[in-house]
C-alpha cells in the first residue's frame, strides 16, 4: 500500500508540471503575451516614469528574457529543490532545502502565498459545508428512489433531479439573491460577503439579555420540535395535511404582506404554492423524511415564536452572522451535486438490490432494512466514493461562480480577478494549488476505495 | 404463385441499429419534449434575421419596392439558410446518413465560399433611419419583422432608458423588456440562440474528435503511449475546466470561433477516458485480431472496425457534453469574459442583479432559456442512454 501511495505521489509531479506548462504556454502564446509593457499599459505615467517602471518589472520578474527561460526560472523558484541565486542574479549554488517561493502578485504587490493563505480557507469552508449536505441528501433520496422503483416517488424525484441538475448555478444564484436578498422582495439574507462589519467585533456565540429569554427560546423551540415530530408520527394523514396546509397558507400570507409593495396576485399565488408544497410534506409515506422535515419546521416556528415574545436584547454573534451569510452560497453549491449524486445512488442501489446476494439475504428472511442498509448499501458506496473525486473539481469550479455572484473573497473570485488582470504569478499558483487539491482528492478517493472494498488491493 | 414467391423472397432487412436506437429514444416523452425545444431553437437560429430585425422586411418608397432586410443579410445568414433547406430536402428524400453528411458538407463549402464572395451587406447600419423616415411619412407602407428590433438596435432615438421591464410603456412593445443599453431582450435572445447552438455542436465535435483520437491511440497501443496519454488526460482533468477556460479566454482575443475551439480543447479528456476503456476491451476481441492478421492499415482497424463498436456510450456522453459546452459559454459570458458586443444568454443574465436592484426579466428569460436548453440536452442524453445501454434497460424492465 505504501509503495502504491509513493508511486502515486511521484506521478503527481509530472502532472503538476504539465498543468503549469499548459497554463504558462497559453499566457506566453497569447497576443501581446505577458510583458512589462502589457502590465503598465493604461497607467497614465510620464515616459520616463513608464520606462523606470518597465525596467523595474523586467528586473523583478525577468520579463525580458525568452518565455522558456522565464518558465524555468519560475519553476526553480517554486520547487523546494533547485538552484539558488544571489542578489545580482548570479548562480550561487544548488540547494535541496531552499524552500519554495510562489512569487509576488503583479496586481496586489503582495506575496502570492499570503493571498492564498487568506483565500483558500474560505473556499474550503464553502466546500466543506456543502459536501456533507450533498451526501446525506443524495443518499436519502437515492436509496428511497431505488427501493420504490417505478412508483410515484421514484418517477417524480428522477424528473426533479434532472431538472435541478440542469439549472445553471448562476441562474440559481441570481434568483436567490434577487428574491431573498434584494430589498425589492424579501430582504432576509445579506447580498454579499461573509460577515457584516459589526459582526467582527461581536462575541463568537449569540447573546441574550437575560437567562429567562434563553430559557424561553429553548422552551418554545423544544415544544415546537416535539410537536412537529409527534405530528409526523402519530397524527392521521388528513389532520397532518390540513394543519400543514394551514401553516403554508399563513406563511404565504405573511410573505405577501412583507413585500415592499404588496400585490394581491403574488400573495395568492405564493400562498397556493406553499399550501401545496408544505401540505404535500404531510402526505408523504416516508417516515424519516416526514419526521426530519416536520421537526425542523416545528423547531423553526417555535424559535420564531420565542423570539417574538422576547424583549429583543439579542446580539447575533459572529457564528450566527457567518452562518446567516453562508446559507445562500452553500445552497447554490449544493443543489446540483445533490441532484447528480442522488441519481447515481439510485442506479448503484438498484444494481445491488437485484444482485443474487441481496435476493439470497431476502430469501433467508432477513429484515428488509437489514438487507438494504447492511448489505446493499455498503456495496453501493463504491461508485459514490469514486465520484466524490470528480465532484471536487466541480465544486472548486462552482465556487468561482458562487463567489463571484455573492462577492465572497475566496479562491474562485481571486482566480477570476487574476486572469482578468493578467496576473501571471497568481494564475500559475492558483492552477497549481487547485490541481494539487484535485489530485490529492483523487488519491484519497482511491485509498477509500481500497478500504471500502476488500477485493481491491494496490500492491 | 406470386404469393409463394413473395414468401420465399428474403425477409425485409431489419432496421439498422441507429434506427432502432432513434425509435427507442422517440418513444420517451422527455426526449420528445427535449428534441422539440432543440428543434425550436434551431428554427429560431436559422430564421433569426427574419424574426427579429429593425430593417423593414418590405417597404414601398415613392412607388418603388425595397427590402432592406434582405439587403442586410450577412454571409453567415445566407449559409445557414442554405444549409437548412439542403437538410430539409435531404430529410424529405429520406437520404442515408452518408448522403446527409456529404450533402451538408458540400453545401457548407459551396454556400460558404459563394456567399462570402457575393453577399456584401452595407458596412454601416443606422437603425434610426427607418423610424425617422416612417415618422416623416416618406414610406407608402412598411412591413416589419415580427419583432421589429435588431439585437444591436440600442433605441437611442426614442429616448428609451436601459433595463426597462417588459411592456413598460404602452407605445413600446418590448415583450421581454430592454437590456442595459436599451436593446430589445427578445431580439437579442432570438439571435443568441445561434451562439448557444453553434457553441454546443461545434465545441462538442472538436472535443469528441480530440478525445476519440487520443483515447483511441491510448487504448489501442497501451504501454508507453497509454502512460503519456493518461498524464495528458490527468493534466486536463486536474485543473477544473472552468479555470483552464478562464485562462484561455482571458489571454486571447474574444471571437466566437476561438471560443468554440477553446471550449473543445478544454473538454476532451472525459471522452478520451471513455474511448480508451472501450478500446482496451475491444482490442482483445477476435474480430480485431482477425483484422490485424489480414494486414489492414491502422486507421482502418481503429476507425472502421473498433470505433463503431464502442461509439454508443460515447454518443451518450456527447449529448451531455453539448449541454455542458453551452453552459460553459454562458458561464464565461456571465463572468464578463465572453463575446463583447454579440448577444449571449449568459451575458444578459449577468445584468439581472446590478447594484442591488433585481431586474427579474433579465434573470427569467435568458436564464430560463439556458435552463431549458441544458435540460433538453440532458433529457435527450438520458433517453439515449436508456436506449443504448441494454443492462440498464433490463433493470428498468
Amino acid at each position: 500500500m505504501s509503495t502504491y501511495v509513493i508511486r502515486r505521489l511521484l506521478l503527481m509531479i509530472p502532472t503538476l508540471l504539465g498543468i503549469t506548462l499548459v497554463v504558462f504556454t497559453v499566457m506566453a502564446a497569447s497576443p501581446g503575451g505577458i510583458s512589462a509593457q502589457s502590465l503598465i499599459e493604461g497607467q497614465n505615467l510620464e515616459p520616463q516614469a513608464k520606462k523606470a517602471l518597465e525596467d523595474y518589472y523586467n528586473q523583478l520578474y525577468g520579463l525580458d528574457s525568452p518565455p522558456a527561460v522565464q518558465y524555468l526560472r519560475w519553476l526553480n523558484n517554486v520547487s523546494p529543490v533547485g538552484f539558488t541565486f544571489d542578489e545580482e542574479n548570479n548562480l550561487s549554488g544548488f540547494s535541496f532545502w531552499k524552500g519554495s517561493d510562489l512569487g509576488t502578485s503583479f496586481r496586489y504587490g503582495r506575496p502570492v502565498l499570503d493571498l492564498l493563505e487568506e483565500r483558500v480557507p474560505i473556499t474550503l469552508l464553502l466546500n466543506a459545508l456543502s459536501l456533507p449536505l450533498i451526501y446525506t441528501l443524495a443518499i436519502a433520496v437515492g436509496v428511497r428512489a431505488a427501493t420504490e422503483r417505478g412508483k410515484v416517488f421514484d418517477v417524480s424525484s428522477s424528473a426533479l433531479m434532472l431538472g435541478l441538475w440542469s439549472i445553471p448555478t448562476m441562474l440559481a444564484g441570481v434568483l436567490l439573491i434577487g428574491f431573498f436578498a434584494s430589498d425589492q422582495y424579501w430582504h432576509w439574507f445579506p447580498t454579499a460577503g461573509l460577515s457584516t462589519r459589526e459582526a467582527l467585533d461581536m462575541p463568537f456565540l449569540p447573546h441574550w439579555g437575560s437567562l429567562q429569554e434563553v430559557a424561553l427560546l429553548f422552551g418554545t423551540g423544544a415544544v415546537g420540535t416535539i410537536l412537529g415530530i409527534g405530528l409526523a408520527l402519530k397524527a392521521p394523514r388528513l389532520l397532518r395535511v390540513g394543519l400543514l396546509a394551514g401553516v403554508g397558507l399563513s406563511l404565504g400570507l405573511w410573505m405577501g404582506a412583507n413585500l415592499p409593495d404588496p400585490h394581491q396576485g403574488v400573495t395568492v399565488l405564493l400562498s397556493l404554492l406553499l399550501i401545496v408544497a408544505i401540505g404535500g410534506l404531510g402526505y408523504t409515506d416516508y417516515t424519516g423524511l416526514r419526521v426530519s422535515l416536520l421537526g425542523l419546521l416545528g423547531a423553526g416556528l417555535g424559535l420564531a415564536v420565542g423570539a417574538q415574545w422576547g424583549s429583543g436584547e439579542f446580539v447575533r454573534g459572529f457564528l450566527l452572522d457567518r452562518l446567516w451569510h453562508l446559507v445562500l452560497p452553500v445552497l447554490c453549491l449544493t443543489y446540483s451535486g445533490f441532484a447528480f449524486l442522488s441519481k447515481l445512488t439510485r442506479t448503484a442501489v438498484l444494481e445491488n438490490l437485484m444482485a443474487d446476494y441481496a435476493r439470497t439475504a431476502q430469501a433467508k428472511g432477513l429484515a428488509e432494512n437489514v438487507v438494504l442498509w447492511k448489505h446493499v448499501f455498503r456495496n453501493s458506496l463504491l461508485p459514490l466514493i469514486t465520484v466524490s473525486a470528480t465532484l471536487l473539481p466541480g465544486l472548486l469550479a462552482g465556487s468561482v461562480i458562487v463567489e463571484s455572484i455573492f462577492s465572497i473573497e475566496g479562491m474562485g473570485k481571486l482566480a477570476v480577478e487574476a486572469v482578468q488582470t493578467r496576473d501571471r504569478e497568481l494564475v500559475l499558483s492558483i492552477t497549481l494549488i487547485s490541481g494539487l487539491l484535485t489530485l490529492v482528492g483523487y488519491l484519497v478517493a482511491d485509498l477509500c476505495y481500497a478500504i471500502a472494498d476488500p477485493r481491491v488491493s494496490y500492491d | 404463385m406470386t404469393r409463394a414467391a413473395n414468401s420465399l423472397s428474403p425477409p425485409r432487412r431489419g432496421r439498422s441499429y441507429a434506427a432502432q436506437v432513434a425509435g427507442e429514444v422517440l418513444t420517451q416523452w422527455g426526449a420528445r419534449l427535449g428534441l422539440a425545444w432543440i428543434g425550436l431553437l434551431g428554427f429560431l437560429a436559422v430564421f433569426a434575421p427574419f424574426l427579429a430585425n429593425s430593417h423593414p422586411l418590405l417597404l414601398s418608397q415613392d412607388g418603388q419596392l425595397d427590402s432592406p432586410l434582405v439587403r442586410y443579410l450577412t454571409p453567415a445568414d445566407v449559409t445557414l439558410l442554405a444549409l437548412f433547406f439542403t437538410g430539409l430536402i435531404l430529410a424529405l428524400a429520406r437520404a442515408s446518413l452518408r448522403t446527409w453528411l456529404g450533402g451538408l458538407g458540400g453545401m457548407l463549402f459551396l454556400a460558404g465560399t459563394l456567399s462570402a464572395a457575393l453577399v456584401q451587406p452595407p458596412a454601416l447600419t443606422i437603425y434610426e433611419q427607418y423610424r425617422q423616415q416612417e415618422a416623416a411619412g416618406q414610406y407608402d407602407w412598411v412591413v416589419y419583422a415580427p419583432i421589429p428590433y435588431s439585437p444591436k438596435d440600442y433605441q437611442r432615438d426614442r429616448g428609451e432608458t436601459g433595463l426597462q421591464p417588459p411592456l413598460a410603456s404602452p407605445q413600446e412593445d418590448h415583450w421581454f423588456g430592454t437590456e442595459e443599453n436599451g436593446a430589445d431582450v427578445l431580439a437579442r435572445m432570438v439571435h443568441a440562440s445561434r451562439i448557444a447552438l453553434g457553441i454546443g455542436f461545434i465545441a462538442t465535435s472538436i472535443a469528441l474528435g480530440l478525445g476519440i483520437l487520443i483515447g483511441g491511440l491510448m487504448g489501442y497501443f497501451s504501454g508507453a503511449v497509454d502512460i503519456i496519454g493518461m498524464r495528458l488526460v490527468e493534466i486536463f482533468e486536474a485543473v477544473p475546466t472552468l479555470f483552464l477556460l478562464l485562462t484561455f479566454v482571458a489571454f486571447f482575443e474574444r471571437s466566437l470561433y476561438l471560443l468554440m475551439v477553446i471550449i473543445g480543447i478544454t473538454s476532451w479528456s472525459g471522452y478520451a477516458r471513455y474511448v480508451r476503456a472501450e478500446f482496451l476491451r475491444l482490442r482483445q476481441q477476435d474480430f480485431v485480431q482477425a483484422a490485424l492478421a489480414c494486414g489492414l492499415p491502422l486507421y482502418s482497424i481503429l476507425f472502421r472496425h473498433m470505433l463503431p463498436n464502442g461509439i454508443g456510450p460515447i454518443l451518450v456522453a456527447a449529448s451531455f457534453g453539448v449541454a455542458s459546452a453551452i453552459l460553459a459559454e454562458a458561464v464565461l459570458s456571465f463572468l464578463g469574459l465572453g463575446l463583447v458586443d454579440d448577444p449571449s444568454w449568459g451575458q444578459m443574465l449577468n445584468q439581472a442583479v446590478r447594484s442591488s436592484t433585481f431586474n427579474w426579466w433579465m434573470a427569467a428569460f435568458p436564464g430560463g432559456a439556458i435552463f431549458l436548453t441544458v435540460f433538453a440536452y440532458n433529457l435527450v442524453g438520458e433517453a439515449l442512454r436508456d436506449a443504448i445501454d441494454p443492462y440498464l434497460k433490463k433493470s428498468l424492465k
